[in-house]
């Protein structure tokens, strides 16, 4: 059977990961040794997965580890969602950081509430004495001129 | 020699001795997989304490939920799944997991499996590397890849597993491997030329 360019394009992948029937395989492999554009596309294909190399220098599983991981699940070990007893063979000293981080965001946010009611509770009294807005002059607020405000002086003396 | 049946009938059997409170017998699973899953915790991280970490997770995890172990089915596969979901949780717990797949993954295969063999492509490696210095390329490159285009790399290149057991250790549709896979290839071809130009495959 003959397949189209069409049809033998998408099998490629698959043909290369060895995932197509022979039934599949059968045609794309005849396909492939008539056309040089779609046997190019697979020689791509090979050439991609060449640098998939397992790497020669694993990381060892460390001597015991079978042991330890068995002896930790039947104590009950949750795992690191949990904060490791300071008891761990391997200390990790970063996972202690975690209570400190949310005592010091505790902090700080106890700290910012302080220094925002102070800095409304500095800003209250202030506000009476603001300079008006052009658009509304404090002269039409007030029914009477206040000779105390230093606003007055000016407007009188325009 | 063992055959995979026989495999899988000894995962049962141990998790079966387990669960009725033997830990020789879980250590003994433990030992049976331990290489396979530091091999692929190493593709999320290099750091050998980090990569403890993770294959200790799994496995204290796989032994939380052993009851949930359904017998016909891998036990290989299942230790998998678990793997891959705390590697990724650990990557995002870390706030190391800033490269997320903008795009959907899951558009359509058909438009961009026409296309097979359009765009970039790349040389194989040359013969002179050495396979330390292959590794660490395409490790780097890797890296660049959102997590999702990367596991299924990972899965399908270093684990050699075939289509269907991608999509039962992923929970996704064999089409749903397959068009992943093709985007997380163009993805890594894409990368691989941004970084080093010098392998694009000539014309």
């Amino acid at each position: 059977m003959k397949i189209s360019c069409d049809d033998a394009r998408p099998l490629v992948p698959s043909y290369l990961d060895g995932e197509l029937s022979e039934a599949q395989a059968s045609p794309l492999r005849t396909h492939l040794l008539d056309c040089p554009a779609c046997r190019e596309v697979a020689k791509e294909g090979k050439s991609l997965q060449r640098w998939f190399e397992s790497e020669p220098e694993s990381i060892a599983v460390p001597t015991g580890f079978a042991a330890r991981v068995a002896r930790r699940a039947f104590a009950g070990d949750p795992g690191l969602l949990v904060p490791e007893p300071s008891s761990s063979p391997a200390g990790r000293p970063r996972r202690t950081l975690l209570p400190f981080l949310l005592v010091a965001t505790a902090v700080a946010a106890a700290l910012l509430f302080v220094l925002a009611v102070a800095i409304q509770r500095e800003s209250l009294p202030r506000s009476n004495n603001l300079e008006a807005l052009p658009s509304r002059p404090p002269w039409l607020d007030a029914p009477a001129a206040d000779a105390s405000t230093p606003e007055t002086p000016a407007a009188e003396a325009r | 020699m063992i055959t995979m049946h026989e495999v899988a009938r000894e995962d049962v059997q141990l998790v079966e001795e387990a669960l009725g409170g033997n830990q020789l017998s879980f250590q003994l699973l433990i030992e049976r997989y331990q290489d396979r899953i530091f091999a692929l915790a190493r593709h999320y991280t290099k750091s050998a304490v980090e990569v403890e970490d993770i294959v200790q997770d799994t496995f204290l995890k796989a032994y939380r939920r052993l009851e949930t172990f359904q017998r016909q089915s891998s036990f290989s596969t299942w230790l998998y799944r678990i793997a891959v979901n705390t590697a990724l949780d650990f990557l995002k717990r870390m706030g190391r997991s800033p490269v997320q797949a903008v795009e959907d993954p899951e558009l359509s295969a058909s438009p961009v499996r026409a296309q097979a063999g359009s765009g970039v492509a790349i040389a194989a490696p040359d013969a002179r590397m050495r396979r330390e210095e292959i590794a660490r390329i395409t490790a780097e490159v890797l890296s660049e890849l959102p997590e999702i285009f990367r596991t299924v790399l990972v899965l399908r290149e270093f684990e050699d597993m075939p289509y269907q057991q991608m999509a039962d250790v992923l929970g996704i549709s064999i089409g749903t491997v397959e068009s992943r896979l093709f985007r997380a290839r163009a993805r890594f071809k894409e990368a691989m030329i941004r970084l080093y130009p010098e392998f694009a495959a000539a014309d």
